[in-house]
């Protein structure tokens, strides 16, 4: 049984119903077996009360002359023809009845008509302490069935008379039979049918659910298809439909507001560049060269942050527009490494790249440099120096995975938890804490993930893990 | 060059007057001959009398978005290079695929060398290419490009093949600033902004190889700007 199978609902669902039925269908047929034990263990009661009346009654008229063993043999062996099913298929008499007449004034033995292992059926009948009037079941040494006995005395003289309960045991037998065959295709079929029609509702769910998740990290445009019915499936994708429309108004929202604050803080930081620049290329004036040069790096941090912010704010409401297209990750990482390295040597840290050749991924290149090289920045920023810094690449089980970790202080216990999130930064971090947060928001953006492991002590170890370019990920 | 000689006619489009004018004289200065629109009709009706080398476009006009502007002169048969300037970002869908199409964006605030060096590319792309030189000289320092050799005087400099892209960006620009936007874009092929001084470093190692033991160094900071490979 594959394991994706059993891991379904539609499983679930029609293993559980069709136990349900099956045990319902048990309970059921359980009280009618109990029904028609009860019906015919009645009539075998009734027909062997009466016969043994009649017998006794005979038993009592006919006078105890030499006469008196053949007349009741007779009329006894009359009585067990009526039985049914008495003789077998071949025609063998199968001794469904016995008659046992005592006198006990009398010694002579007792009179017996039936199998011939008496001795074992008057053991039998003494062991079991009959009470006249009650028909009582028996078990006979030697014999598979039991034998329903009644008691008579009259005048005197006591007559046991016994039935076979063969007979109702075989028909109750044929009745279990039938019911187990009919059960048990009953059980397969319900199974075959629940399932079916479970799999049939759900994956209608199951395509809802691809079609959402395309929706979620591709386009907001999309909608679900709405069926003309309306059970709660339809109800579900018309709802789906309803909030993806929500959601796309409001990241249209999110698109125009971050669009005009760019614009509205933007217009005024490049006029004053503008003339600040100016101003730079002015020669005479010297004395202010430092400080127009250093107003302007400020003007560029403070666009550096808010372009940041923006992004940030639109990669965390999924309203990122990625330009996906094959990227050869070990290139961009590559690149990177090749641009950070001089400045780590300058803090003396020791850069190695450990990076698998052509790792491709369907990418917003632009977004995937950004992430790298925040990471490097990260590192750049917080380490002190003389640190080891180490990146690795590798494509594992359709997923590229980038680890960054070095052997520094490592994160603050406190902002372990929360070192994805925006402006969550360590108490001393010269930094914003936007990096990481952007870090996360491209990674999940781009259906992949971000983690951070190590101690404290122990150094820091950032996972960036994106799913691979379908074709490589199909070669792999 | 050429191109200083018969002078160049842009026309820009920006809706803020402030800006519109700090750039119309920072492109005359640089040698351009300028015309200036405030809104996307005006602009309009000067692109369509066709003698513009290049448009200098911002996104956000008030009357009509300068992407709509650049389809409508492009639908009525000019063909002029444009230059975007867009206070949206560089993840921007639209402004990217501007890029592909053999336009550029530029997003602001941007630094003045940034927005010269792309007008130049914008323009010399859209003219005949020029013959690739195999040599580059500034002053004393020599560049041979099919063996990857610099010599400053008579000493070969020992570079590392990213710091011979590197001066061979910079000795392209003799005589002009460039960004350390520029330099990332492109000695590495990488639009990113660090907070970082990744690209003094580079610059200070190269430095340190170029001008070494010199009375006249040729690679100087612009503080606040950039830097420029001259003669001081």
């Amino acid at each position: 049984m594959p394991k994706e199978l059993r891991a379904t609902a539609a499983w679930r669902i029609s293993i559980w119903t069709t136990l349900a039925f099956a045990l319902g269908t048990a309970v059921a047929f359980s009280i009618v077996y109990f029904l028609v034990a009860q019906g015919l263990r009645e009539r075998s009661d009734t027909w062997l009360t009466g016969e043994a009346e009649t017998l006794a009654q005979v038993s009592a008229d006919t006078p105890s002359d030499h006469l008196y063993k053949r007349i009741v043999r007779e009329v006894a062996e009359l009585a067990t023809q009526e039985v049914p099913d008495e003789r077998n298929a071949r025609g063998e008499r199968l001794n469904s009845v016995f008659f046992l007449a005592t006198d006990p004034n009398n010694s002579e033995s007792p009179l017996w008509v039936g199998p011939s292992s008496e001795d074992a059926f008057v053991t039998a009948i003494r062991r079991s302490k009959l009470v006249p009037g009650a028909p009582k079941s028996i078990a006979v040494d030697g014999l598979r069935e039991t034998f329903r006995v009644v008691v008579k005395a009259q005048n005197g003289r006591t007559v046991y008379l016994g039935l076979s309960d063969r007979g109702a045991t075989r028909m109750l037998h044929r009745l279990a039979g039938r019911f187990l065959m009919v059960w048990g295709g009953m059980f397969v079929l319900g199974f075959l049918i629940s399932y079916w029609s479970a799999r049939r509702t759900l994956l209608r769910v199951e395509r809802i659910t691809e079609t959402v998740a395309r929706i979620g990290t591709e386009d907001l445009e999309e909608r679900l298809p709405e069926p003309v019915n309306s059970d709660e499936i339809s109800r579900l994708a018309k709802t789906f439909n309803r909030m993806l429309d929500r959601l796309q108004s409001s990241v249209n929202q999110l698109r125009t507001v971050t669009g005009a604050v760019a614009h509205d803080l933007k217009s005024p930081v490049t006029l004053i560049r503008g003339t600040l620049e100016s101003a730079l290329c002015d020669e005479g004036n010297e004395k202010w060269r430092d400080s127009v040069g250093e107003a302007i790096e400020g003007l560029d941090r403070l666009s550096q942050l808010l372009n940041t912010t923006l992004d940030l704010a639109e990669a965390e409401a999924g309203a990122l527009h990625l330009d996906r297209r094959p990227v050869d990750f070990s290139d961009v990482v590559r690149q990177l490494v090749d641009i950070y390295q001089p400045a780590m040597a300058e803090r003396q840290h020791e850069l190695t790249a450990n990076l698998e050749e052509h790792v491709v991924v369907d990418a917003d290149v632009t977004l995937l440099n950004r992430a790298v090289s925040n990471l490097l920045e990260n590192e750049l920023t917080h380490l002190p120096a003389g640190c080891r810094v180490e990146i690795r690449l590798h494509s594992r089980q359709g997923s590229a995975e980038m680890v960054i970790q070095d052997n520094g202080p490592g994160f603050p216990p406190d902002i372990v938890s929360g070192a994805f999130k925006r402006f969550v930064k360590g108490e001393h971090s010269p930094g914003h804490g936007l990096g990481l947060a952007f870090v996360d928001a491209v990674a999940q953006g781009h259906g992949g993930v971000a983690r951070i492991s190590g101690h404290a002590g122990s150094g820091a170890v950032i996972t960036l893990s994106l799913p691979v370019h379908v074709l490589q990920a199909v070669a792999t | 060059m050429d191109w200083r000689e018969v002078p160049m006619r842009l026309l820009l489009v920006e809706d803020d007057v402030s800006i519109q004018q700090f750039l119309k004289r920072a492109l005359v200065e640089a040698g351009y001959l300028v015309d200036a629109a405030s809104t996307a009709k005006a602009g309009e009706a000067m692109a369509l009398e066709g003698i513009h080398d290049a448009f200098i476009i911002d996104l956000g006009l008030p009357d009509l978005d300068g992407l709509d502007l650049i389809a409508r002169c492009r639908a009525q048969g000019s063909s002029a290079p444009v230059l975007i300037l867009s206070a949206r970002r560089s993840v921007d869908e639209r402004v990217k695929g501007l890029e592909q199409g053999g336009d550029d964006y530029l997003t602001k605030p941007f630094a003045l060398p940034e927005l010269l060096a792309r007008l130049r590319n914008l323009i010399r792309r859209s003219a005949v290419p020029q013959n690739e030189s195999m040599r580059l000289q500034a002053a004393d320092l020599q560049l041979d490009l099919v063996r990857r050799e610099a010599r400053r005087g008579e000493q070969l400099l020992q570079l590392t093949p990213q710091e011979f892209a590197l001066l061979e960006y910079l000795c392209r620009n003799e005589g002009r600033v460039v960004t350390r936007t520029m330099i990332l874009d492109h000695v590495w092929r990488m639009r990113i902004d660090p907070a970082t001084n990744v690209v003094d470093v580079h610059i200070y190692r190269l430095r340190s190889k170029v001008d070494h033991d010199t009375p006249r160094p040729l690679i100087h900071t612009i503080r606040g700007v950039g830097y420029v490979l001259k003669y001081a």
